[in-house]
């Protein structure tokens, strides 16, 4: 693939200022540094642009594409800038279209159970929007409060309850998506079955912005779920933790989350929000969601998942069913990153996914790996889909150099661990530039040249969102 | 020690809407919880218990959903739980509480201590605690953030005041109304759920309440009259600019600089 450049000169911001506006396309050095980078390390992988352009509606984003295309000036999509992968830091300069501005939710079609929005609409004011309507987005991940729809489609984001609801992908019934040569296609829409074409819409899901830019979106929804509770179960060791995970599955009852937490997580997170509960003994933690419609029924579920975790050697089963105690809990799980930036703020966020039965294998590897590189490594996330945040945390004795080299090969030797066991790198966060010179090491040769072959076809000139997945 | 605990169920703070015709809180359709302070009373109470034996009865005036705030107190930990339900009771004050409470309290037979919530957070008086204590005409000791123990008949406590902690002791039986210091609240074991739904928990009406005087009982024994509720405006304001580009912003500036001269705020 071509990556020869060229530069956006004068004439080019002109011709952006009479496309977009002039007040929509920021060239000055301040501004561009808020587009620059995302919620990996700023030093590590940030990159500014040499504009940045907030188009209102598609036609715009296409004009700008066009403009790019012609020019051959590289094209980075960025939504919130919440990403943990680099996906939307423009590592070659060129043009940031930032989907900021495109935040109209369009239509509620409550007969087709569906909503219409533009990419740019933040997921919490969707999910808010629909929730008063009594309907439910299901897809959303962790950091709902900031991130767009745009960037939960692009980088097919998933969350704490996928494992009933499943991550962003199932509930997104079209797209209109502006390509890499500037025309605007829709991709699906509003019907539930359609096999007139080749699914598109879903090889844009998840292409981390490298096959077009999203500008509207058809999500599916669903009844929202007015019953939900808590278990909080504590395990003297991680085995026993994981190990219960599917015997709950396997019996029917679909959890919203299974969120696991190892030893280290629980105490420096309980120690960071002085939290009282009888942490200091514990091995690991389980939180277990349950949710529906029915209060009995939860509470029959909740039940029968609790006497589970006992019969199988819990310490102990706290439940929470109001909003106060659900809260307090789920405080534990959200402030462990939080909590180990107070001890080291350096750290590599992963979100190594492996199958569910393996996790127990993971554990001790993690140790390993944690005494050989000198890093801490607490290891918790989605234990019901197999999806582990095992972060990599800068021992803060340790020099930066020490720290780059150790992380880098901790790294690999981390993916390596999980490749052998059946997983993959990724799991939500996505590829983007952190771990695109792992990627050839643990997909097959021929996936990758389908993958190549695709973006070629889509994108001849490589201008839409270059350097990321791919090396 | 056998304790006494009335607690309270209240909306849901963080997402309370009110009517604005009306200025009343709009209960429909909002999540209910345990009045927040009362938790760390419950909690209190089961430690005394822990420590001196004896038992711990959640008590609840409210409509007959309040129930499901004592089966959560149940599920905490503690032993019985009674709920005080009945239309006569429907409209009371917080004198016409504290009375039926007291009442109830009598009812049920011998007791060493009550202890309270601060205040709920729906009504914020904090006057049921000590009200229910001069209908009993015991002692009442409020605001407590620590509870050192029983000693010869005595309890023996420290008080939050303004210059710092008071220290004191009262003979029981007595009220004590409890700030967040005293404890941290447990959170329900699913031992404590499963008995919970097993209990059954008894509703006491006007009728099984004994020597209750009609008089006193909800709207009609309420001195409390509402006469207007008000919810305050906001009577600052404020301007917001629109800024596209260089020249707009210079405006903005400007129009900034001109606002704070008038307002004196510019040396």
């Amino acid at each position: 693939m071509t990556d020869a450049y060229n530069r956006v000169t004068e004439k080019i911001v002109e011709e952006l200022k009479k496309i977009v506006g002039p007040g929509n396309v920021l060239t000055e050095e301040e501004k561009l540094e808020a587009y620059s980078h995302d919620e990996t390390s700023a030093e590590v992988y940030g990159h500014a642009p040499e504009v940045a352009v907030l188009p209102l509606d598609a036609k715009q984003v296409a004009a700008v594409v066009k403009l790019a295309n012609r020019e051959k000036i590289p094209i980075t999509p960025r939504g919130a800038g919440s990403g943990l992968s680099g996906g939307a830091l423009p590592e070659y300069g060129g043009i940031v279209l930032s989907i900021d501005m495109m935040t109209k939710i369009l239509e509620l079609d409550k007969a087709n159970m569906v909503v219409v929005t533009e990419a740019g609409v933040v997921t919490n004011d969707l999910a808010t929007m629909v929730q008063a309507e009594g309907l439910f987005f299901a897809g959303y991940p962790m950091s709902l409060q900031t991130c767009m729809i745009g960037g939960n489609i692009a980088e097919n984001a998933g969350g704490g309850k996928a494992v009933k609801y499943g991550v962003t992908g199932r509930y997104v019934l079209g797209v209109e998506l502006v390509t890499p040569r500037g025309d605007i296609v829709q991709l699906g829409g509003k019907l539930v079955k359609d096999v007139s074409s080749y699914d598109l819409k879903s090889l844009v899901i998840g292409s981390e912005g490298t096959l077009g830019i999203v500008t509207k979106a058809y999500i599916k929804l669903i009844g929202y779920p007015t019953a939900k509770s808590d278990l909080l179960v504590l395990f003297k060791t991680p085995e026993e933790a994981i190990d219960l995970v599917p015997v709950i599955l396997a019996k029917g009852i679909a959890p919203t989350s299974i969120e696991f937490m190892d030893q280290l997580s629980v105490i420096t997170s309980c120690k960071y929000l002085n939290e009282s509960l009888p942490y200091e003994d514990c091995g690991a933690m389980l939180l277990i969601e349950l949710d529906g419609s029915s209060v009995s029924q939860i509470e029959t579920d909740l039940v029968q998942v609790g006497k589970l975790c006992e019969e199988h050697g819990a310490m102990e089963v706290y439940v929470a069913e109001d909003k106060n105690n659900i809260e307090r809990i789920w405080n534990v799980r959200r402030n462990i990153a939080e909590a180990f930036k107070v001890y080291s703020p350096t750290q590599s966020l992963e979100d190594i996914v492996v199958p569910i039965s393996r996790i127990p294998e993971m554990i001790p590897q993690l140790e390993r790996l944690g005494k050989k590189y000198d890093v801490q490594i607490p290891c918790y996330g989605h234990a019901g889909d197999g999806n582990l945040h095992a972060t990599l945390v800068k021992n803060p004795e340790s020099s930066m150099a020490d720290w780059e080299k150790n992380e880098a090969l901790c790294l690999e030797e981390l993916y390596k661990v999980t490749s052998d066991v059946g997983g993959k790198i990724s799991g939500e966060h996505g590829i983007g530039i952190k771990r695109r010179k792992y990627l050839k090491d643990i997909i097959d040769p021929v996936e990758l040249d389908l993958m190549r072959a695709t973006k070629r076809a889509w994108d001849p000139n490589n201008i839409m969102n270059p350097g990321k997945i791919f090396v | 020690m056998d304790i006494i605990v009335p607690i309270k169920q209240v909306p849901e703070s963080s997402n309370v809407k009110m009517d604005p015709e009306t200025g009343t809180v709009i209960r429909a359709g909002v999540e209910t919880v345990v009045n927040p302070l009362d938790l760390y009373a419950l909690e209190v109470s089961l430690v005394l218990r822990e420590r001196y034996g004896g038992k711990v009865t959640a008590v609840s005036m409210g409509p007959p959903q309040a129930t499901r705030a004592l089966k959560e107190a149940v599920a905490m930990g503690c032993d019985n739980a009674v709920l005080l339900s009945d239309r006569k009771f429907g409209g009371a004050d917080t004198c016409a509480t504290s009375y039926t409470l007291a009442q109830l309290i009598k009812t049920l037979g011998k007791y060493d201590v009550i202890i309270t919530g601060e205040r709920a957070t729906d009504g914020d008086t904090a006057q049921v605690g000590p009200g229910i204590a001069s209908w009993l005409d015991i002692p009442a000791v409020t605001y407590v953030s620590k509870i050192d123990g029983v000693e010869n008949g005595r309890i023996l406590m420290d008080r939050l005041v303004e210059e710092g902690y008071q220290q004191l002791s009262t003979a029981l039986p007595c009220l004590v109304t409890v700030v967040k210091e005293v404890a941290t609240p447990r959170l329900p074991t699913l031992k404590g759920k499963i008995r919970s739904m097993e209990l059954d928990i008894p509703v006491y009406t006007a009728e099984s309440v004994t020597g209750l005087n009609p008089e006193y009982l909800g709207l009609k024994g309420s001195p409390t009259k509402v006469v207007k509720i008000d919810t305050p405006k906001v009577t600052r304001s404020g301007k917001m600019m629109a800024v596209q580009d260089e020249i707009s912003l210079r405006s903005a500036v400007d129009e900034f600089i001109d606002l704070f001269e008038k307002k004196g705020l510019l040396p």
